[in-house]
């Protein structure tokens, strides 16, 4: 019963579920679905071969009249049988368990994309060694190419993922595309390899528990061409566009003069160089803000300037700017948090 | 002298308030600790029943996060342990020096005291609702998370202490039961005769002296990065996180088996009685508990999958775990041998052990799962985990705790309860646990993160959701019903005479509730199952015992000292939270408690007996 409930789940899962385990768009993730079939299958046959024994047990040795329990202290034979008979089980399952956890610790394809994903309390900051602009304190060498909450991946090219933590351990998990690894602060943890297989955007969330916000600690992995990801890696170190509208250039100045640039990068735009907050650069093109929570749509994105703590209870460090006391300068009125919003979702791609 | 003796005059009084307080026997500890764990379950179920309504659907404002982390929190640490633990320690206490034909344990006092330290390690917990600062970081309080940079407040200080004074608790009493079992067992009480449920106890307390120092060393590491600023654990001096999940886990896992074995002892002598047969292959199944304890040491990273232990680890943790299972099948392959044959009878505490059965197989074999490790990595931290050990505690543990309740209550109280109501109890509870963690499976493959307060629409688990809050529900009802039943048998249960369910074991050759001295003659065994024999031999050396007699007995007298002992030293860990906020105030308390504690122990070793001149007892 268990197993087939699972099943049915499975089948109804794809589309309702996002962030369901039993829709593998992986090489490994699919490899992990076919043993977690096999473990299903096996646990269900002892179960129900266990219920089996006890039902029938029940009712053929109900206490009625005239019915006298036969006194057996036990039979060595049952005994010997009954613990063979799960080892055997244990090494259908077992054998190909190990197997596959040995597999897990094969080093990454040369040509593999290697992506360093940062945690912090409560946001993931993705990097891309290497593939940044130019490094201006080392000529030759490539800056690393950095967004967050945003992993982009090329269709059918292995990815090699190392993971690291600033404050306390999180863990990075996409259930359609793989499994979880912890990221821990002062280790460098590798996720196992795993080459994604189908176009789209898959859910990912912490899976840690890591402090107040750790509900709202997720993210998006989004696979695409090869072409859309070079495209995009190329739109992240170009120097965005003017704004298109007075509104976007508005905002612009105020973020700057708000001091959101104390904590956003924003690549190409001078001053925009904080370290503490997700990298804002072509924050427009992107599917989501909090940290994966809402859809990246305008009126979400006022909303989380005017009062993230009423959307993400707990985020540290960025103030609820429409909540400030007016005579704070860093207090922003609606109109102007209208503005900020048009400048950040005003860089997009195109 | 005289003057001397009257001075340090131990208490007296038979009946009363402070005849409870000062009380050394088992059975009333045995109850103290009963009425305690039935209260904290009470608390922790309304915990856990917020925390449901949280999670009724998607977006939820209920309860703030900082609120939600603490629910989860505190409910886990109270149901392990405040409520399972002590649960079992109210069966040892009551039951082990009956089954083994003791008149009391070993050390009475040191058992009065291990019964005080866990009623004030429970208080000393809760009292952190109080200063709204109750612990947020989950129950396995993962490093670094609980430093002082990311849990600033005294939270994770009252949940370290706590826990440290609840380990106190917990040593005394495996080693007051190792020494009981071990040497208080009546002639011809053979540790192969002994009831499974002794077993168990004794394997749990060896589990309980080897695993808890383990975590008293890992929290007062942690107690000292926290008071006085040192780096055990702390990532930025170089510390590895690891560290703490190693040692939490090496206690924690042994404590996942100190949490099921009462239960599965106390099956193992309810099926007997209810088919009318012994229990089959008796020392397979002790062989099987003792291989369980001892391999329960090596599987603790199990825990830890997704940590970047590396292949070799995994691999090895991962067998070592399927290893287990063996064990573990062997005792349920075991169950249904005893039932195969028999003359069931289907009484409450029968149901009770089906169920346990039932779920606990279950439980056990999603146990299996996420010991294949690329498994694991799905499911590792999701609800399939809380569907997993809930099923292994709630419908291992509790249901086996629950079949105790209804098979001893008419020898603890010498009332039945109520069988119907048993009934409707048992099956609203199945239903309802099963409506509750069963859905837990599959929002878990649904990727359904545990701890979180909050979820999406988007992700599509509210109805499931939704569904197991109304679950949760049932089972509130099931426990209703046990209330109702439990005050009702109090005030008008049928009699239960000595032996109601004709049963095999010392305990019920005695009256119900048995005399304070238990046995008013220490029988001779000759059997595993006394009762069952031709002549009834034991039970009639019993049936002469009246109170009258009880002068013949001296029993060991009742004490102060146990009590002040251990406020005193749950007052030094008072001290040290209030240290941390007031130095001078929290340094008074510490000297005035810690010098109390030290005139509790002096008084306690120097305490003289009542009736110095009165025979000591016949054993
Ligand atoms: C003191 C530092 C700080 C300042 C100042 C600050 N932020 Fe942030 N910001 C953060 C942090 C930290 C986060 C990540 C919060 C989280 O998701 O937990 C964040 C997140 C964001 C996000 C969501 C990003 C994403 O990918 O989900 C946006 C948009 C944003 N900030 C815009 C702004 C704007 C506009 C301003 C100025 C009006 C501003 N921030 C000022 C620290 C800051
Ligand atoms: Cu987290
Ligand atoms: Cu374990």
């Amino acid at each position: 019963m268990a197993g087939l409930l699972l099943l049915l789940a499975a089948a109804l899962s794809a589309c309702t579920n996002p962030q369901t385990t039993f829709s593998p768009k992986s090489d490994t993730a699919q490899s992990i679905q076919t043993l977690y079939l096999l473990v299903i299958v096996m646990a269900s046959i002892v179960m129900v071969g266990v219920f089996g024994v006890l039902g029938f047990a029940l009712f053929r040795f109900r206490d009625r009249p005239g019915r006298v329990a036969s006194q057996t202290h036990g039979n060595t034979k049952l005994e010997i049988i009954w613990t063979l008979l799960p080892v055997a089980i244990l090494v259908i399952i077992g054998a190909p368990a190990l197997i596959a956890v040995a597999g897990s610790a094969k080093a990454p394809d040369e040509d593999a994309l290697h992506i360093n994903v940062v945690g912090h309390q409560w946001w993931f900051e993705v990097q891309y060694p290497g593939m940044g602009p130019e490094d201006p304190n080392n000529p030759g060498e490539r800056l690393p190419l950095i967004t967050a909450n945003e992993v982009h991946l090329p269709i059918g090219r292995q990815i090699y993922v190392t993971l690291e933590s600033v404050d306390v351990i999180h863990s990075f998990w996409i259930p359609q595309l793989i499994g979880k690894t912890d990221m821990i602060p002062g280790t460098v943890n590798e996720l196992q390899t795993f080459t994604p297989q189908e176009v789209g955007a898959f859910y990912g969330q912490c899976a840690e528990f890591c402090g107040t916000a750790h509900a709202q600690m997720r993210f998006r992995a989004v696979v695409e061409s090869l072409g859309d990801f070079n495209e995009w890696a190329e739109a992240l170190q170009t120097a965005p566009a003017d704004p298109a509208s007075e509104l976007a250039a508005a905002g612009q100045t105020l973020f700057l003069a708000k001091g959101c640039v104390a904590c956003h990068t924003i690549y190409g735009m001078p001053g925009a160089a904080g370290k503490l907050g997700p990298d804002l650069t072509l924050l427009g093109d992107r599917r989501t803000i909090g940290a994966g929570i809402v859809d990246n749509t305008d009126e979400n994105l006022q909303q989380w300037i005017r009062d993230l703590q009423q959307m993400k209870p707990g985020t540290l460090h960025m103030p609820s700017f429409g909540t400030l006391p007016v005579e704070n300068p860093q207090h922003m009125s609606d109109a102007e948090i209208r503005a900020v919003s048009a400048f950040l979702r005003g860089m997009t791609l195109e | 002298m005289a003057a001397y003796t009257e001075l340090l005059k131990r208490p007296v009084s038979p009946t009363g308030v402070w005849s409870w307080l000062t009380t050394v026997d088992h059975k009333r500890i045995g109850l103290l600790y009963g009425v305690t764990a039935l209260t904290m379950f009470f608390i922790g179920g309304i915990e856990a029943v917020i925390m449901r309504l949280q999670l009724a659907s998607s977006d939820q404002t209920l309860v703030s996060p900082e609120v939600y982390n603490q629910l989860f929190t505190m409910h886990g640490t109270t149901m392990i342990f405040m409520v399972i633990m002590p649960m079992g320690a109210a069966f040892f206490n009551y039951l082990i020096p009956l089954m083994i034909g003791a008149r009391d344990v070993a050390f009475p006092r040191l058992n009065a005291f291990s019964f005080w330290m866990f009623l004030f390690g429970t208080l000393l917990m809760h009292a952190s609702f109080l200063t709204m600062s109750a612990p947020a970081m989950g129950w396995f309080a993962y490093t670094p998370l609980t430093s002082l940079e990311f849990s600033p407040t005294s939270g994770v200080d009252y949940w370290v202490l706590g826990l440290q004074v609840l380990g106190i608790a917990s040593m005394a009493a495996a080693f007051n039961f190792v020494v009981t079992i071990i040497n208080l067992r009546a002639p011809g009480m053979t540790l192969m005769r002994m009831p499974v449920f002794a077993w168990m106890t004794l394997i749990i307390s060896f589990l309980l002296i080897f695993a808890f120092p383990v975590i008293t060393i890992a929290l007062t590491l942690l107690q000292f990065d926290r008071w006085v600023g040192t780096n055990f654990y702390n990532t930025a001096a170089g510390a590895d996180p690891l560290l703490w999940q190693h040692l939490f886990w090496v206690f924690g896992h042994p404590e996942v088996y100190i949490l099921i074995l009462p239960a599965m002892g106390i099956v193992s002598d309810v099926l007997p009685t209810f088919t009318r047969k012994p229990l089959f292959g008796y020392p397979a199944v002790v062989f099987a508990g003792v291989t369980i304890a001892f391999m329960g040491f090596g599987v603790w990273s199990h825990h830890m999958f997704t940590t970047g232990m590396g292949a070799w680890a995994n691999g090895v943790f991962s067998f070592a775990t399927m290893l287990i299972a063996l064990p573990t099948g062997i005792k349920v392959f075991n169950w249904l041998g005893t039932l195969w044959g028999g003359a069931i009878q289907f009484n409450t505490p029968l149901l009770f052990s089906i169920g346990f059965i039932t779920m606990f197989t279950l439980g056990g074999l999603s146990g299996v799962m996420h010991a294949i490790v690329p498994v694991d990595t799905q499911q590792q931290d999701t609800y399939f985990i809380v569907a997993h050990f809930h099923y292994v505690l709630f419908g291992g543990s509790l249901f086996g705790l629950m079949a105790g309740i209804y098979y001893w209550f008419p020898k603890m109280t010498g009332r039945m309860l109520n069988e119907g109501l048993g009934k409707l109890n048992f099956w609203l509870m199945l239903i309802g646990f099963n409506m509750t963690f069963f859905p837990m499976h599959i929002v878990g493959v649904l990727g359904m993160p545990r701890r979180i307060y909050t979820y999406g629409a988007d992700q599509g688990w509210d109805n499931m959701n939704m569904f197991m809050t109304i679950g949760s529900f049932v089972i509130v009802v099931s426990f209703l019903v046990f209330m109702v039943n439990v005050i009702r048998s109090l005030r008008s249960g049928e009699p239960a005479g000595d032996n109601p369910w004709g049963a095999a074991t010392l305990e019920w050759s005695i009256s119900s509730p048995p005399p304070h001295y238990n046995f008013i003659e220490i029988p001779t065994i000759t059997s595993r199952y006394p009762l069952w024999e031709k002549d009834h031999s034991v039970g009639a050396a019993q049936a002469h015992g009246h109170d009258d007699d009880s002068h013949a007995v001296h029993m060991p007298d009742p004490s102060y000292w146990p009590l002040v002992l251990s406020a005193g030293i749950t007052m030094l860990a008072g001290g040290l939270l209030i240290w941390k906020w007031h130095q001078i105030l929290g340094f008074t308390i510490i000297s005035v408690f810690g010098l109390l504690a030290l005139y509790a122990t002096y008084r306690w070793a120097f305490e003289p007996v009542n009736e110095p001149n009165h025979e000591e007892p016949h054993q």
